[in-house]
């Protein structure tokens, strides 16, 4: 009895956590790439205007970025304004909490099917390097290391904590300015 | 609670064996298909392929009603709609592809034109994008490697914006694959080797690389042990249709295996270099497996070992430390593949292709990075780790 009245409020919860983290990943890609040459370099490979989005299945929490050119991105929110050219479906809210919650890494959800890609594979694969970059940076080792495949090695601390500051910094301005907005 | 799931899926009936062939018309039959269409390739009709087909069919009454056989090596979606526009003028109701890879993806692509309608197929590119299954649809190999005939992918090349157009959808795998040891019994010593070495890749690439599951492991294992037994017995003996068999099926199991593990780096690196320098998709695999397999070498060291079992039989395994299990698998790859080297100059390094220069490694280790199947790749790879393994399969 109890678990039945307590299971929407965990689903709502989880809905609530990966909206939000869809929200701050948004702003801290747009974060990462005023901050970071690797992020820049690879951004810089997909075409100006690109626009790539993150979302569950069928109609929930979305993040969209676009590639505004220079190796940047700028945060859409939820919506995006034309037609997305690459996006990672989750399929289910399950799969995007177990994978933002460091429950699973992204490139076991991708071997175990939780998402789709619909778009070039390449410019996804470009685009999962990009967030695996900025997890690497923004998560403590211990838990960014449950997120992707394998810490960078040549990631040490002094730059790890510069460039996080930097992110959570322009992150945190951001979530200002939208909420003054 | 393991965190551990997979999905497997494969509905193709297979029809393997002696005989295989005169199938074809009752399989028709039982899809309500009287009018099919046979999609191939010049190499194949050149070789004498189609004649037991057509036979087959005339002997049960079932006309074959148009035959294609101009399909190129890079099928485009102009030889798909042409195909198509063939198909629908003559009122064919169904599609039989005879060939190695190329043709049996022509076969799929233009199996959606002539059921969604229209004529430009590139607008059905992507995954998912088909919602209903398509026209009856069966599949011949006539090579033993690439198992196309149990994937549900196709490719195909748009001629105008000069890009491959990728396909996914399970209503594009056939109803049926037909494997008959008549259909490679004349394939030349270098293409047996290399589309035989490109299935033992797809076979063990989907047993090492990060999708593996158990069903994707048993098919893996069965082909990867078909291809050590057989492979060197049908070079010496060409004709050994027994042994022909045993690879035509092997392929058909590791492309049930990989279509549901996926595979890793070999098909990165394999896919750049096909693109970039143009050499064959089995001679690439063959090329470069040891090679990532020592990359891999930590990630993958308990199922590497396993696999030291079907390569090199129970007597080798049980004699070999189980520490020293994964390397013995990479000695015993390397031994296929200069056996390969002496009886058909199946290359081993890229040198020895004599298609590669050296300049040319980084354009492949870039692209490579790009490609989807890194992804599933056990051990992550950055553009210095691919170029380095390029850098030891050079020479």
């Amino acid at each position: 009895m109890l678990a039945k009245r307590i299971q929407p409020m965990a689903s709502q919860a989880k809905r609530l956590y990966v909206e939000l983290m869809f929200q701050v990943m948004g702003r801290a890609l747009q974060a990462v790439s005023e901050v970071d040459g690797e992020v820049q370099k690879e951004a810089q490979a997909l075409p100006e205007g690109f626009l790539f989005e993150m979302m569950v299945m069928p109609e929930g929490a979305k993040l969209i970025v676009e590639h505004i050119g220079g190796g940047r991105f700028h945060y859409h929110g939820d919506s995006a304004p034309r037609a997305v050219d690459v996006s990672i479906q989750f399929k289910h809210l399950t799969h995007a909490f177990l994978v933002l919650s460091f429950q699973e890494k992204t490139s076991i959800a991708f071997a175990h099917d939780r998402m789709l890609v619909d778009g070039d594979v390449s410019y996804a694969v470009r685009m999962t390097r990009v967030l695996n970059r900025l997890e690497s940076f923004i998560l403590p080792k211990i838990i960014a290391k449950r997120a992707v495949k394998e810490y960078p090695e040549n990631l040490h601390l002094p730059e790890k904590l510069i460039s996080a500051a930097q992110i959570y910094l322009k992150v945190a301005t951001h979530f200002i300015q939208t909420a003054r907005a | 609670m393991s965190n551990s799931y997979y999905e497997f899926f494969c509905p193709v009936k297979v029809i393997a064996g002696k005989a295989a062939l005169e199938h074809i018309p009752y399989e028709l039959g039982g899809l309500a298909a009287k009018r099919p269409m046979i999609v191939t390739d010049k190499g194949v009709r050149a070789a004498g392929l189609l004649d037991p087909v057509i036979a087959a069919c005339e002997e049960s009454g079932l006309e074959i009603v148009s035959i294609y056989d101009d399909v190129p090596p890079d099928s485009s979606t102009t030889v798909v709609r042409d195909i198509a526009a063939i198909y629908r003028k003559e009122k064919c109701d169904s599609i039989i592809a005879i060939g190695g890879g190329s043709a049996i993806d022509t076969g799929k692509a233009v199996n959606i034109l002539v059921s969604e309608g229209g004529d430009d197929v590139a607008k059905y590119t992507g995954a998912g994008v088909l919602k209903r299954p398509l026209k009856p649809f069966l599949v011949v190999p006539t090579t033993a490697g690439t198992g196309s005939e149990v994937t549900s992918i196709a490719v195909i090349t748009d001629e105008k914006k000069g890009v491959k157009l990728p396909f996914t959808s399970s209503y594009l795998l056939p109803n049926a694959a037909v494997i008959d040891p008549r259909m490679t019994l004349t394939l030349p010593p270098h293409i047996t080797a290399a589309t035989a070495m490109d299935a033992m890749t797809h076979a063990v690439e989907s047993f090492t690389c990060m999708a593996k599951n158990p069903l994707s492991d048993a098919y893996a294992a069965a082909a990867i042990k078909k291809v050590s037994h057989s492979l060197l017995q049908v070079m010496d003996n060409p004709k050994d249709s027994d042994g022909r068999l045993e690879l035509a099926q092997a392929s058909t199991m590791a492309g049930i295996a990989f279509s549901n593990s996926m595979v890793g780096l070999v098909h990165s690196l394999g896919h750049a270099t096909g693109a970039i320098c143009h050499l064959p998709h089995g001679l690439c695999m063959s090329l470069y497996l040891p090679y990532v397999l020592e990359y891999n070498l930590e990630t993958i060291r308990g199922p590497l070992g396993e696999l030291l079992l079907y390569l090199e039989g129970p007597e080798i395994y049980a004699a070999t430390p189980a520490s020293r299990r994964a390397e013995a698998s990479i000695s015993a790859l390397r031994k296929l593949r200069d056996a390969l080297y002496k009886r058909c100059h199946l290359p081993r390094t890229l040198k020895e292709t004599g298609k590669v220069t050296e300049e040319q490694l980084d354009a492949i280790a870039e692209m490579a990075l790009d490609d989807g199947s890194i992804m599933f790749n056990p051990k992550e790879v950055t553009l210095k780790d691919a170029r380095a393994v390029l850098q030891r399969a050079w020479a």
